[in-house]
Formats: structure tokens, sequence, C-alpha cells
């Protein structure tokens, strides 16, 4: 009867793998000596201080942002309440909501000149999102001593800008809030 | 046949986006030259935005430029913008204190407001 397939000669196979597996790792040494070791030392206290790794910590509950609730049917309060969760619940120094040619619609903490920007940017961008898998209804831009997080939602009346300036980009996590919260606004305006 | 009730439902929707930054407004049919609704209306401000109007309109098609579309804005003395806004066979007048009311909502919140209730009480 002829070798099955499945047969393999184990010498050669263990020699063969032995050529290719990365080397072995020296033994671990337990930081906790067997009970045995310790009574064959002949019950000399010869402690070692017995080191157990501390328990890792406990990951830092992850910050939970409140959803902006609007609760005015009045579109100027409705913008300043966005603005406002936007200050209280994003890290950045300031906040603006714009339309898609620039004009600030509320703002805090940053000059309509610097809100204006959003104008041509969003302009630039139109051809940018004809490629496509191109999204570009988010994004940051470097203003030279802060950087400035947008994000732009479009409605039947035109495109909306929301956006927050600080130290650093926000997270894509963050860009995602800011997001739901102007749809939010903007769905009553 | 236009409804009344939505053209003075829509005055009162803009006086509470605009709030004090409303000073006056008319709407208006620009044939009779006669106001449908508005709030702290102006006779001697529809006839005169009437003729400003067609001259610019017809001024604009003389001059082969685009026509006239939504709207457009004059900046006057003492922190004032006048706005007429074309309905088609409507205007309609604002004059607004540019320094209460936030520009980028006049434009981008109540003028298409507007247009969107003026243009469903013409379809009555």
């Amino acid at each position: 009867m002829g070798r099955s397939v499945s047969w393999t000669e184990p010498e050669k196979l263990a020699a063969l793998l032995a050529s290719v597996a990365p080397p072995r790792p020296a033994a671990l040494v337990p930081l906790v000596p067997a009970m045995g070791a310790m009574r064959a030392a002949g019950g000399a206290r010869a402690r070692t201080a017995a080191v157990t790794p501390p328990a890792p910590a406990p990951p830092a509950p992850k910050k939970v942002t409140p959803r902006l609730v609007q609760t005015s049917d009045n579109p100027s309060d409705r913008l300043d309440a966005l603005v406002g969760w936007t200050l209280d619940h994003q890290p950045c120094t300031g906040a603006f909501v714009a339309d898609d040619n620039g004009l600030t619609l509320a703002a805090h903490g940053i000059s309509e000149a610097h809100v204006a920007l959003v104008g041509p940017l969003l302009s630039a961008l139109v051809a940018v999102r004809a490629i496509p898998g191109i999204d570009a209804s988010r994004g940051a831009l470097w203003l030279g001593t802060n950087m400035m997080s947008w994000v732009e939602t479009r409605t039947e009346r035109g495109g909306f800008c929301l956006g927050a300036v600080g130290r650093e980009a926000l997270s894509i996590e963050a860009l995602d809030e800011l997001r739901d919260a102007l749809d939010t606004t903007v769905r009553g305006l | 046949m236009i409804d009344t009730k939505i053209l003075d439902a829509a005055v009162s929707d803009l006086r509470n986006i605009l709030r004090d930054g409303l000073v006056a407004t008319d709407i208006w049919d620009r044939t009779a030259g006669l106001s449908l609704a508005g709030y702290n209306q102006q006779p001697v401000a529809v006839a005169l935005f009437t003729r400003i109007t067609q001259e610019l309109e017809s001024s604009l098609v003389d001059s082969s430029f685009p026509p006239l579309a939504r709207y457009y804005l004059l900046d006057m003395e003492g922190n004032h913008t006048a706005v007429v806004v074309n309905h088609g066979t409507l205007l309609q007048g604002m004059l607004v204190d540019n320094k209460r009311a936030n520009l980028g909502i006049l434009i981008a919140v109540a003028i298409p407001r507007m247009l969107e209730s003026v243009a469903r009480a013409k379809l009555r």
C-alpha cells in the first residue's frame, strides 16, 4: 500500500520547522517561587520581595458628549444654542455657524473675517467632491495660530457650516458629534 | 388669488426671526402698488421701490446683463439696509437695522423662508 498524502516524517518535519521558526524566547522566570522551592531552600526566610505586578489601572471612563437638544423654533436661538453647545462640549476656544458663502449666522470667539474663509473653502471643495468616493464634508484648516475644524451639511435652502477653533484639530468622533448637532439645528431653520 | 393670511403669517415669522432688527416691511402687488401685508407699513417706500425695481430690471435687460434674481440690497446711512425681494408679480421691501439684524440670518434664513411663504400664498 502506497504512502498516504497525509503521512509525514516527524523528524524531517521538526527539522524543517526549526529552520524557519523564530528563536524561542528564554524561559520565563516565575516571579513568585513555587512553594516547594522555598522548602528546598532549607527553611531560611530568604524572602525575595514577592513582586506582584500591580493590576492594571482600570481605563478612564470615556467622556460621553450629550447630544444637542433644540428647544426653540426661532432660528437665532437655535443657532446660538448650537454655538453654545460646541463651546461647552468640544475642546475649542471659538465656534461659529456660517452659510456656504461664508456669511456668519452665529459666532463666538472668532472674527467674521475668519468665518468668511468658509466661503472660498467650500467653493474649492465642489470640484473635490466630484471625485468618486470623496466626501469632503468635514476637515481642518490651519489658521496660523489655531486650527479650525469644520463640518458641512446641505439642506434644500443651501449649505451650512459649523466650525470650531482650537489648538488642535478635532477628532473624527468629535466631528461626527458636530455634524449631528448641525443637522439637528438646521432641520428647523 | 393670493392668500393674505399666509402673507400675514410670513410677516409674523419674519419679525420673529429678525426681532428688533426689522424696522419695517411691506409685501405688495407691483402692478397695483397696493400693500397686501406688512409691519410698520410705508406706502411711500412701496411707490419708490416699485419704480427703482422697474428701472433696475429694464436697465439690466438693456445692458444685456443677467436679469434680477431673488433680491437686491442697499446699504443706507444710519445703520440701515434696504432689501427688496423679488416674488415675481409681488415685491417685498424690508428696512433692517444692520446693527441688530444678522446679515447671514437675513440672507440664508429669512429671505428663503419669505420666498417659500409668498410662493405658497400665490398658489392659493
